[in-house]
């Protein structure tokens, strides 16, 4: 290098090594140094903290002795309140630091290592498939939401991974720390985890930043290979017997091969979804597919492993869980924020297993959202994968492979995305291509800047759907404010639109159709509102009436029309189109298509309907067991039904549409003095099977039904069957109360009486 | 927070700086005057090293105690026993600590430490 450099004058020189001039440098460099000298000077020099200690004990519980039985001796500021937030030494269940001092002394890496109570070398065949299950049972129990510093960073070997001098342990323990740090970056990046759900403080141990990502897969795949070799040369051979010898170093080979082997592919998939490109993901979905092949092989080789001891009874110490060679589960215990210590009980080896297996399959489904190529087919996509309850990781990998960096899987922007979902959903004329209203460029303007504004919104409504189930009905209250504001503007677009294409060559009028599909999706977020009401358990029996008269009269009604209005407009637009190309040859090809999309939206809508007709059932089945006295009043003087009620619908009171209905409505609407003929539970009852009746007739149009729909009949018939006992006058004098069944589904109760 | 505020109303303070009904003022200045009373004062807000039955050593500052020697420190960081070979360990950031008088083996205070004024946020 220097050689080239010797014919070249000085700004050549320079340009060739990409320096700056020397007067830059010195400049630089004195700016440099003014600022040392000043902040040295402005900063107060931190005081080396030197103590004077003098021992005062005697003195000081003489003095004690002063105070009155109960009396504080505090300053004006300090009081009882501040007295009773301090944590108490010494007790166990607040005091996290007096574990590590009972009993044995914990042992670092290094003290480990010096003792001999850590080998780093000639490890046994059993050792390390015991210590790779614990790893993988410590991993898991931290993807349950348990602290790092109590799951797998109790793992020694992670602590300092190129001390190791067995090469599958150091192969297997550093692409464990680098599969803890892509699942932290994974989990980080989506953004859908409370801290129920996730831990992600590493509490600094590196992800061991010395050996690259691609190295610690080299390092892996090399032990692999010798691993295989291994498999095949104890092989049985054919027509000879197996030697017991080699058939033991056989087994050992294929367990710990199958262990490093899917340590290396899992990591290889989780990358290659986290690059999200669209031959990455054929990529990851073959190494997900050997992983499960794998984890059954590890499954059955569980047994190979070196097992913990049983611990010895008299050590009564809750966190001291059975531990093998390499794990030390206190070692991080002052590392644990001063709270009250949390105890952590570890997954067993089996269990780890069978969770990993159920989350390989989780990715691999999750990667079928690349196939999603609408906006309303992946939040379809996403709602229903979330209603499986499914692991942080697999959530947070949704999210990250579908709403990703600024593109949208596939590439789109949300706000190109959302105008065609829009498009797809009502097709409002504004969004046709070649739209003439699109030439003014003033609604041109509205129509881009009323989509950029639904961005967040709409990307929010994807996050919500990634979190755990119990916080989306908390998120989906705070959305609602949200697609209240976007009502709002969706009008006003409508508005202006409908008065410019009203004005031109083509009239036509142009109300409601941004409008309706965004009422479409508040309607939607209200009613998941009231019915995750049900699958947290939220509810008493005695609300379960006006909840369910909520979804009967307003929320499936207004739902139904909101569709049906869609389902309109599109054939509609249909029909415009076919007038449009006229008598041309493609008319009979056109009138097919017509025959076929046929209310687009008829499915969605008799299946609402059927719904609509089953919260009518059972609103009116808990009048009538109410009126029956066979529902569990409150008290009214404790728990009034008012503050329930507004409660219950409180997050719905910042829409505008559908409006809020208040308590006094309810009252006035249900109140039995006002139906036409006098009421008896037995009529009620009668409503009821009727309602339920609807339901089914309407559920058995659907073709094809899927399993929810299945379940929903189950539903339906079953409490038909009640309703006509109840009716029939069976059990009336038994004052016993009827039991809701929410095993069937989770939302829509069997009455049992 | 409002909360705080309110459950603090609810306390009864027994340190006779509230007025409480039946308390006399003479009780309250001969509470004062005592030498005991004398120096814990001068104590509070110095630096204070207690030393638990269990070897840990715990430094903050004094706020707080009564009379079963149960001991409130502040800003309080935990160290442990070293090392055979002198080898200390980082201590433990705590906090608020209340120290229980039965499991207090030695309490040292520091000279030279001037009590810094008090402040609202010490505590915590």
């Amino acid at each position: 290098m220097a050689s080239q450099l010797l014919g070249l004058n000085y700004e050549e020189g320079l340009r060739k090594l990409e320096l700056p001039t020397l007067a830059f440098r010195r400049s630089r460099g004195d700016q440099i140094e003014a600022y040392k000298i000043i902040i040295q000077n402005t900063m107060p020099p931190r005081p080396e903290v030197t103590y004077n200690w003098v021992n005062i004990t005697s003195e000081f519980f003489h003095a004690t002795k002063d105070l009155e039985l109960g009396e504080l001796l505090h300053d004006d500021i300090f009081g009882l309140f501040e007295a009773m937030s301090a944590i108490e030494m010494m007790d166990p269940k607040m005091d996290a630091g007096m574990m590590c001092n009972r009993g044995k002394k914990v042992l670092n890496f290094d003290q480990a290592v010096k003792a001999g109570a850590l080998k780093l070398n000639n490890l046994t065949m059993e050792e390390l498939v015991g210590i790779m299950d614990s790893m993988l049972a410590c991993l898991v129990t931290w993807l349950e939401g348990h602290s790092a510093a109590q799951t797998i960073l109790t793992c020694l070997y992670l602590h300092k991974p190129l001390s190791i001098e067995d090469r599958a342990l150091r192969a297997f323990s550093i692409q464990t720390l680098k599969l803890i740090a892509i699942i932290n970056n994974i989990v980080h990046s989506a953004g859908v985890f409370e801290e129920e759900d996730f831990q992600p403080a590493l509490y600094g141990y590196g992800v061991c930043a010395e050996v690259t990502e691609v190295r610690a897969g080299g390092m892996m795949r090399e032990v692999e290979e010798e691993l295989q070799r291994a498999v095949k040369a104890t092989r049985n051979k054919q027509g000879e017997a197996w030697d017991p010898k080699m058939q033991k170093q056989h087994e050992d080979a294929v367990a710990l091969f199958s262990r490093i082997r899917f340590m290396r592919l899992f990591y290889a998939a989780l990358a290659a979804i986290m690059r999200r490109e669209p031959v990455s993901i054929p990529e990851a979905e073959r190494c997900l597919a050997s992983c499960t092949e794998l984890v059954c092989i590890m499954q059955n080789t569980i047994g190979r492993g070196l097992r913990p001891k049983q611990p010895k009874d008299e050590e009564g110490n809750k966190v001291d869980y059975p531990v093998i060679m390499g794990f030390e589960p206190l070692v991080n215990q002052r590392l644990l924020p001063p709270t009250f210590p949390r105890y952590t009980r570890l997954r067993t080896r089996k269990e780890a297993m069978h969770y990993l297996e159920e989350m390989v399959t989780r990715l691999r489904h999750i990667t079928k959202i690349t196939h999603c190529l609408t906006f309303h087919s992946a939040l379809e996509f996403i709602e229903h994968f979330s209603e499986s309850r499914p692991c942080v990781l697999s959530r947070s990998l949704a999210q990250v492979l579908y709403l990703g960096g600024d593109k949208l899987w596939g590439g789109q922007g949300m706000a190109e995305a959302l105008r065609e979902a829009a498009r797809g959903f009502i097709c409002p004329p504004a969004l046709l291509s070649k739209a003439p209203v699109m030439n003014n460029t003033q609604a041109k303007e509205y129509v881009d800047s009323f989509f950029t504004r639904c961005v967040r919104p709409f990307e929010q409504l994807i996050q919500t759907c990634g979190h755990n189930r119990a916080r989306q009905r908390d998120k989906v209250a705070h959305l609602l404010e949200e697609y209240a504001m976007l009502q709002d503007e969706a009008d006003k677009v409508d508005a202006f639109l409908h008065n410019v294409l009203l004005k031109s060559d083509q009239p036509r009028p142009h109300l409601a159709y941004l409008g309706t599909w965004v009422l479409y999706h508040t309607l939607r977020l209200m009613i998941k509102y009231l019915l995750t009401g049900f699958t947290l358990e939220l509810y008493a029996v005695h609300e379960y009436h006006y909840v369910y008269w909520y979804l009967y009269e307003f929320l499936y009604v207004w739902l139904v029309s909101a569709l049906s209005r869609a389902d309109a407009m599109l054939l509609e637009q249909d029909g415009y189109d076919t007038n449009k190309t006229g008598k041309s040859g493609r008319s009979s090809k056109n009138r097919n298509r017509n025959k076929k999309r046929h209310r687009p939206y008829g499915k969605e809508i008799t299946y609402n309907q059927a719904l609509q007709h089953l919260c009518g059932g059972y609103y009116k089945a808990m009048l009538g067991l109410r009126e029956a006295g066979k529902v569990k009043l409150p008290l009214q003087e404790f728990d009034s039904e008012q503050v329930r009620y507004e409660h219950r619908f409180l997050p719905f009171s910042v829409v505008m549409t559908p409006p809020p209905v208040h308590y006094d409505q309810f009252l006035s609407m249900t109140d039995l003095s006002n139906f036409p003929q006098p009421v008896s539970p037995a009529t009620l009852y009668h409503d009821a099977r009727n309602h339920f009746f609807k339901a089914r007739t309407l559920l058995e149009t659907i073709h094809t039904p899927n399993t929810e729909v299945q379940q929903l009949l189950k539903v339906v018939k079953t409490n038909f069957v009640v309703m006509k006992l109840l009716e029939g006058g069976h059990k009336a004098d038994d004052p016993t109360r009827p039991q809701f069944d929410f095993t069937t589904h989770p939302c829509f109760p069997i009455i049992k009486i | 927070m409002k909360t705080g505020g309110d459950f603090r109303d609810n306390l009864v303070d027994l340190t006779g700086g509230g007025a409480r009904p039946g308390d006399n003022t003479e009780k309250q200045s001969q509470r004062k005057s005592t030498p005991g009373r004398m120096n814990l004062e001068k104590w509070l807000h110095s630096s204070m090293k207690i030393e638990m039955t269990d070897g840990r050593t715990l430094v903050g500052s004094f706020v707080c105690t009564d009379r079963d020697n149960n001991i409130i420190l502040g800003s309080c960081t935990e160290h442990l026993r070293p090392d055979e070979d002198g080898r200390e360990e980082e201590p433990r950031v705590l906090g608020l600590a209340m120290i229980p008088g039965r499991h207090i083996v030695s309490i040292c205070i520091d000279e030279a430490s001037q009590p810094p004024q008090p402040s609202t946020s010490m505590y915590t």
